[in-house]
This record gives structure tokens, C-alpha cells and sequence, in this order.
């Protein structure tokens, strides 16, 4: 009658001695693998002001602004003035990535964000800048394929 | 100590009694302070996870730190709950709990009372402790708290009747209702120990005391996940420490009970083992009770009101009742064949 | 003579350690039975249909993960499978397995997550450490796919987003003799534990007209003997190339739930076997447009998603959003059964009930 208890007190006792499978976190930071979508990255030298990020943001977290290029001999007409990531409602999906033509916005494998006032999470461009640590390798898809010669 | 009990009181003495009686209340609280951090640990590499390892090395202050939390929490007060019912609950929870250790002898020398009666002295004061969680439930004007109460009042009424019946098996054998002459019976080997001939009823008082204990399989009353915490839903801060406490303390003291009772009190398990003392040997087997009744709570889903009731009455009940009838024929029987 | 009694009125949740989310019961107990009981849900109503009128496709893939956040691959798929029927998309063949594979490992996360919960509801508090911990390694497989562990936006209308990294199809072939061990020690565990049995043996017991006429879905229906599951009925996705079967029980109760999905467990593993087998090479996205615009018409897809039939009505008027996005949600249509099997159980056995039940809060408010 009591075999099926008996056998569930083994298990729990076997259990003492076993390795544990927690985390020394934040001892130990947490290695993230490479795809991981974590705070972005923003290169303001490669923007070109397509908005094409602002667009197709889900949660139309990203507002930014150009200015005229000062510098009249280069091919790019705008360049980027502020840049800011609302992080109360990005919901880091990586569509801004996905469609940035010159991956000035990519994502890195940072993931602690948390603040002790709500201003703070609205990050501006030089946070942005400045947030370069762990940056993702394969941001845009399409750019990839470029870059391997169209293998899938 | 026991000589000093049975002389005349004096000042002198009585004057030892408190400062070992307050000695001893320290000790029992240093007890349940490490008694939870123990079953943290226990119940973490249970789960394959360290337990708390952060306060303090190794998380040794994490109960300290726990129990400052509470004593600096709000005392709250809900607005139509019973206010002297309220307050007096926790007291009249915790302090029978304390006070059936008095009677427990831990060694042949330590022991702070000598009762001729001190089974049922113990299992008399232990039922008092019922009326705390009863009172609790009730004076909390909150339905959860009321059948946390109604299913604590129901469950450990009726498994204290398998208890005490499975302790008169132990009665029968020694001859007496007292403590130090029960454990004195139980010296030699470890087969000498009551467990082994008193098997059923070393069965049916384990699990009749964890269901007195309120700790799973039997812990309803303060069901985590169905009834939010049970009777002491409403008690926050100093008053909910109490609570936890008096829990552990009741731990603590039926461990005891059931060392001294079943398991040979400070007996070595073998003669030649003798040269280690007999408290080392008292903690031992202690250790080992709570840490079985912590195991269980790791391992095993709850059970139901309705299938407690049916077990504590249909099948503990005839088992203690049965062991009762065995024991005695059996003593009957050996008194008859020693002429 | 006798004894006067009242009834209680008493609240179930919104907060609650066992209604598994912000889910609110109001039941009529005398005693400990239960005379009615309402359910009353809303408190985690996000407005993702109404909010879909307004993102084109794509942008409202991430919304879908937020649904049943247990299950995040099967939403995905549901809306990208619409869209794709509506379109009339061809999808690669490495993307279908790949597709199926994430599938049924989220299958098997989203059940091990439900064990876990279940026993911690019922008393035992191990089990539930356990399956969170093998649960830990599926998701780590999703991280290094992905890029995210709950919510993955992984599929996309034509295909997948991410190829399988290097190594990643090893990784899947070593997990699965790994979870038929587990799969050992947790019923030694739980399964033969009498206390276990005696809680969930007989309850809840419905029989399979109530079943079908309350449209009960998943493992829900299959417990009470009625065979019907989207991927053998009305196969997507490459699930006709596949072995496997349907586990039912005839008893309708509890216990007979708790069997369907373990064995539920065993038979997605047999099917990640054979995908990891035949794993072809290929690309993995259509050739697409860049605007996505689905001609006017209307579709319903669906998709066995862990707690049954995940449906998704989709108008479109031939613009880059949808006219309106409806999605048959089985835990919104699961919980029908509950007022009419709760009247005459303790308050006990609707906690048993409701975890054997398997709501995720998301997906009944969307």
C-alpha cells in the first residue's frame, strides 16, 4: 500500500546529493547566447534617418528626429539629431534590427535594464551609443545573406 | 537536577529553576531559529537548489533576518475581527507547546520535571493548542481564515485519539506513565527500543503525529495553495512569528516525545557505546525525527479533508485499538510464562 | 432538530496561489461544498484583436506570443499559417520542420510547466523544481534559436526568421532520451504516490457529451474518449509525414487528464525523433513581397496548441492589416465546463479541478 510513497521519498532522498542546477546569479553574470534580443546598440555615424525603424515598431516605442548634413560632399542627406527608446513599452522584438539598411541600430546581449525611476528608462542616443558591450552578430537577416553570398 | 525538585523550596533553588527555565527558552527559540534554516536547506537541495546561501555564510542569519522582518512589520488588525480574540490566539497557541518540554527528561540527570503522569500530562496540554488555531481562524473575520479553523478543529481533534491510544501501547509495556521510567525500560541494544516491538503503534503515532503537527501530507489548515494560508491569513508581523513558532516549538517537542517514547531516549544503540553521552545520543535520534518530518513535507502532495477524516477515524483508529489488544495479550502471555 | 446554517459567499482569486493568473471564481459554499459557481474573467484583457486592426502582419506576431505565453510558438503559427493559407504561400520544406520541431518541444515545455504547477497546487512542492528545471533546457534551446526565452517571434509569415545554429539539431536529438528519463523518475515520483491517486482518482467527471457540447478541446475532450486532435484531423504543417497517436482515456476524470498529457509528452518526443531525422536542407523564407497585402476573403486556421484547438478567424479587406482578427482561444472555451462540474465538490477539489483544467490567464482574456 505504501510502495508508491516509499518510492517518491527515494527519489526526493536521492535528490540531496545530486549537483545543483541553480545560477550564482548576479555572482556570476549569465552568459546569453549570441541571437539573444537584449537592450539595443545605436551607431548615430551610421544612421541615415530612414525612419523605416520608427515605422515598423510595434509599439511605436522609437522617436527620432534628423538634421541637414553640414558635410555637402557625402552621399548621406540627413543625419541623425536625438534618438530615443522608450523602454517602458519596447517589447525587444528586434523589428528595428531586422529592417535597418545600415545596422546603426542593433542589438547587444545585454539584458539588466532595471532603474529606480521610470525617467530613466527612456534612453537617449548617447546611452545608446555608449551601450556597446556584447553586441549581436547577425542582425539584419537580409544584410547576412549578403554578406555569406545567399546561402540560406 | 532532579534532587533539587524533590527538596524543600527555598529561595536558592527557586532562583535556579527560573534561570534555567529562562536558559532553556533561549535555547529553544536558538532551536527553532536553526530548525527553520535547517528545513530551508533541507527542502533546497531537495529541489536541487542551495536553500538560503546569502544572508550571513552559508545563509546562517537568513532566520535572524526573517524574524527582525516580522518584528518590525505593521500590526494589522483587521476592522471587524474580534480585537481580545484576536490578540490572545497566537499566545494561547505557543505557549502549551513550550510547555510540554518541561516534562521531557533528556538525559537520565536532565529533566525539569518528574511527573508519575507525564504521558498524559503531555498529550493533554498538547490538545490546548487546538483552541489557538481554532480561535485564530474565527477572530479573523475572513472566510478563508474560518475554514482554515473549521478543518484544523476537525483534524486535530480526531487524530489526537489515535495518538494518545497508540501511546498506551508504550504504557502497557513499561509498566508506567512516566517518562524516565519509560526510557529507563528501553536500555540495551536497539532492538530493546519500543519501536520494534511496538511497530503499529510506532506507525500509527508518527503519522498521527504529523497530522498534529499540521505539516504535510496533513497540512490543511494552512493549506499554501488552496486556502492561502488557512487560519493565520490575517496575522502579520510579531503575532504571525508566534504562530511560526509555536509550530516549530511543537515540532521540536514531539520529536522529542517520539525519541523518548519509541526510540530509546538517551540510550546508546549498542552497550559498548556507552562511553559517548547520553544527550549526544538524544540529539541524534532527534535530529533524525525532524528531519523525516521535513522529507516528508519535500516529497509529498496534501490530502483531503474528507480523506484525512476517513483515515484518521477508520483506519489509524482500529490499528491503534488493535495494537493495544496485541500488547496487552502479549504481556499477558510473557507475565504468565515468567511465572 | 436541525443545525441553522448559511451559505458562504466566498471569492476565488483574482489573487490566488492556484488560479493561475488574475482568474476570479465566486462560488455559494455551505459548509465546504460548493451550491454555484461563477467564474468571472476580464482582469487580464489586453485588447491584442482590437490592437491587430491597426499593425500590419507582422507587427502583430510579437502581440500573439503574449497570448498563451506558455505555448508562444503555436500563436505564432496560428496567425502566420492565416495569413499564409490566405495568401497562398508556398512555405520551404526546412522551415516546416523546423516549425514542427519548435512546435512539439514547446509542447512538451508547455506540459511540464502544467505538471509542475498541478502538483504544487495539490501539495507536493518538488515536482514542480523538477519540471521547471527540464523545462530550463528547452528554453535554453529556444534561447540560442531565437534569441528570447518566452517570447520568440520566431516564425514569420512565409517562413522562420532564424536557421538552426550549428549544433542545434544535436542539441534536440540528446534532449529527447533525456526527457524519457526524466520522464521515468517522475513517475516514481508522482504517478504511483497514493496520496496523489486518492486526490484526483473520480474527479471532475464529466462524461463525452458535456465534453462536446460545452466544445471542450484537447486533452480535456480526449480524456473522456473522443479522438479528435487538429493534427491528424485536419493536418498542417508536414504533420502527415509523421508517426504517432492520439493518447485517450475513456474516464473523464482528472487522473484520465493527467494521463492524456503525460502521455501527450511521450508521443511529442516520438515525433521529434523522427523530424530530427528527416531534417532536410533548404532555405527557410519565402520569396515574399515587401508589403504583405492578402487578397479580401476570410480564413480560419487552426492548430492543436498544448490545451486544444488554437483557432484564428482572420477578415482581410485587402489592405496591409487586418480587417478584424478573431482567435479561438481554448482556454476561453475550456472553462465552460466549470460551473456545470463544480456544483457538489469541496473547495479542495476545484482547485484540483481548475489545475487539471489548464488555463493560462493570457490566453483567456487575450
Amino acid at each position: 500500500m505504501m510502495k508508491g510513497l516509499v518510492k517518491g521519498l527515494g527519489v526526493t532522498l536521492r535528490n540531496l546529493t545530486k549537483k545543483k542546477v541553480t545560477y550564482k546569479y548576479p555572482d556570476e553574470p549569465i552568459k546569453m547566447p549570441n541571437r539573444f534580443r537584449g537592450v539595443q546598440h545605436f551607431d548615430p555615424e551610421k544612421c541615415i534617418v530612414c525612419n523605416q525603424c520608427a515605422r515598423i515598431c510595434p509599439t511605436n516605442c522609437i522617436s527620432l528626429t534628423g538634421k541637414k548634413n553640414p558635410d555637402p560632399e557625402s552621399k548621406v542627406k540627413l543625419i541623425i539629431d536625438t534618438f530615443d527608446l522608450n523602454f517602458e513599452i519596447c517589447i525587444l522584438c528586434d523589428l528595428c534590427t531586422e529592417v535597418c539598411p545600415t545596422e546603426a541600430i542593433v542589438m547587444t546581449n545585454n539584458f539588466e535594464l532595471a532603474t529606480y525611476s521610470r525617467d530613466e528608462l527612456f534612453k537617449d542616443k548617447e546611452w545608446l551609443a555608449a551601450n556597446n558591450t556584447n553586441i549581436r552578430e547577425e542582425n539584419n537577416v537580409s544584410l547576412l545573406k549578403a554578406k555569406r553570398g545567399g546561402a540560406g | 537536577m532532579g534532587d533539587l525538585l524533590v527538596q524543600p523550596l527555598t529561595w536558592g533553588s527557586f532562583l535556579t529553576f527560573t534561570v534555567m527555565a529562562v536558559l532553556f527558552l533561549l535555547l529553544i527559540l536558538g532551536m527553532v531559529t536553526y530548525g527553520i534554516y535547517f528545513e530551508r536547506k533541507i527542502l533546497g537541495w531537495m529541489q536541487l537548489r542551495p536553500g538560503p546561501n546569502r544572508t550571513g555564510k552559508l545563509g546562517l542569519l537568513q532566520t535572524v533576518a526573517d524574524v527582525l522582518k516580522l518584528l518590525i512589520k505593521e500590526d494589522t488588525i483587521p476592522s471587524k475581527a474580534d480585537r481580545p480574540l484576536f490578540k490572545i490566539a497566537p499566545a494561547i497557541s505557543f505557549v502549551p507547546s513550550f510547555v510540554v518540554l518541561a516534562t521531557i527528561p533528556y538525559t537520565d540527570k536532565l529533566y525539569f520535571a518528574n511527573l508519575d503522569i507525564g504521558v498524559l500530562y503531555y498529550v493533554a496540554l498538547s490538545a490546548l493548542s487546538t483552541i489557538g488555531i481554532v480561535l485564530g481562524g474565527w477572530a479573523s473575520n475572513n472566510k478563508y481564515a474560518l475554514l482554515g479553523g473549521m478543518r484544523s478543529a476537525a483534524q486535530l481533534i480526531s487524530y489526537a485519539v489515535p495518538l494518545v491510544i497508540s501511546a498506551v501501547g508504550v504504557v502497557l509495556i513499561s509498566g508506567t506513565m512516566n517518562m524516565i521510567g519509560i526510557v529507563e525500560r528501553q536500555e540495551g541494544w536497539f532492538w530493546n527500543w519500543n519501536f520494534l516491538p511496538q511497530i503499529l503503534g510506532f506507525g500509527v503515532f508518527v503519522i498521527a503525529a504529523i497530522a498534529e503537527l499540521n505539516r504535510s501530507p496533513f497540512d490543511l489548515p494552512e493549506a499554501e495553495s488552496e486556502l492561502v494560508a488557512g487560519y493565520h491569513v490575517e496575522y502579520s508581523g510579531f503575532r504571525f512569528a508566534f504562530y511560526m513558532l509555536a509550530e516549530y516549538v511543537y515540532m521540536i517537542a514531539m520529536s522529542a516525545l517520539i525519541t523518548v517514547l519509541f526510540l530509546g531516549g538517551w540510550h546508546a544503540p549498542a552497550p559498548f557505546l556507552d562511553f559517548i553521552p547520553g544527550i549526544i545520543w538524544f540529539i541524534l535520534k532527534f535530529c533524525f525525527m525532524f528531519f523525516f518530518i521535513i522529507w516528508l513535507r519535500g516529497t509529498m502532495p496534501r490530502i483531503r479533508i474528507d480523506q484525512l477524516m476517513s483515515l484518521g477515524w477508520r483506519v489509524l483508529l482500529p490499528l491503534s485499538l488493535a495494537n493495544i489488544f496485541i500488547t496487552a495479550i502479549v504481556v499477558e502471555i510473557i507475565k504468565a510464562i515468567n511465572g | 432538530m436541525a443545525i441553522r446554517t448559511e451559505e458562504l459567499l466566498l471569492n476565488v482569486g483574482p489573487q490566488h496561489p492556484s488560479t493561475h493568473g488574475v482568474f476570479r471564481i465566486v462560488v455559494k459554499i455551505d459548509g465546504e461544498i460548493i451550491k454555484e459557481a461563477t467564474p468571472v474573467i476580464g482582469y487580464l484583457h489586453r485588447g491584442t484583436e482590437k490592437l491587430a486592426e491597426d499593425l500590419n502582419y507582422t507587427q502583430i506576431i510579437p502581440y500573439t506570443d503574449r497570448l498563451d505565453y506558455v505555448s508562444a510558438m503555436t500563436n505564432n503559427y496560428v496567425l502566420v499559417s492565416a495569413v499564409e493559407r490566405l495568401m497562398q504561400i508556398e512555405v520551404p520544406e526546412r522551415a516546416e520542420f523546423l516549425r514542427v520541431i519548435v512546435m512539439e518541444l514547446q509542447r512538451i515545455a508547455s506540459h511540464l510547466v502544467w505538471w509542475g504547477t498541478y502538483l504544487l497546487d495539490i501539495g507536493a512542492m518538488s515536482p514542480f523544481l523538477f519540471a521547471f528545471r527540464d523545462r530550463e533546457i528547452i528554453i535554453d534551446l529556444f534561447n540560442e534559436l531565437c534569441g528570447a526565452r518566452l517570447t520568440y517571434f520566431y516564425m514569420r509569415v512565409g517562413g522562420v526568421k532564424w536557421d538552426a545554429p550549428d549544433g542545434w539539431i544535436e542539441k534536440v536529438r540528446d534532449f529527447i532520451p533525456y526527457m524519457r528519463e526524466r520522464l521515468k523518475v517522475y513517475d516514481d515520483l508522482v504517478s504511483g504516490n497514493e496520496i496523489f491517486l486518492a486526490r484526483i482518482k473520480g474527479i471532475g467527471r464529466y462524461d463525452a457529451q458535456t465534453a462536446i457540447d460545452c466544445g471542450l478541446t484537447g486533452a480535456n475532450l480526449r480524456c473522456t474518449g473522443v479522438k479528435r486532435d487538429v493534427r491528424k484531423d485536419h493536418p498542417y504543417s508536414v504533420y502527415d509525414r509523421f508517426e504517432f497517436d492520439i493518447p485517450t482515456r475513456t474516464e473523464g476524470d482528472c487522473y484520465a487528464r493527467y494521463l492524456v498529457r503525460i502521455e501527450e509528452i511521450k508521443q511529442s518526443l516520438r515525433i521529434l525523433e523522427q523530424a530530427v531525422e528527416m531534417f532536410p536542407e533548404g532555405p527557410i523564407m519565402a520569396k515574399l513581397p515587401r508589403v504583405l497585402r492578402p487578397p479580401e476573403g476570410e480564413v480560419y486556421s487552426r492548430v492543436e496548441s498544448p490545451r486544444g484547438e488554437l483557432g484564428c478567424y482572420l477578415v482581410s479587406k485587402g489592405k496591409d492589416s487586418p480587417y478584424r482578427l478573431k482567435f479561438r482561444r481554448p482556454s476561453f472555451v475550456n472553462l465552460q465546463i466549470l460551473p456545470k462540474i463544480l456544483v457538489g465538490e469541496s473547495i479542495t477539489n476545484l482547485i484540483t479541478i481548475l489545475g487539471a483544467t489548464d488555463i493560462v490567464l493570457g490566453e483567456v482574456d487575450a
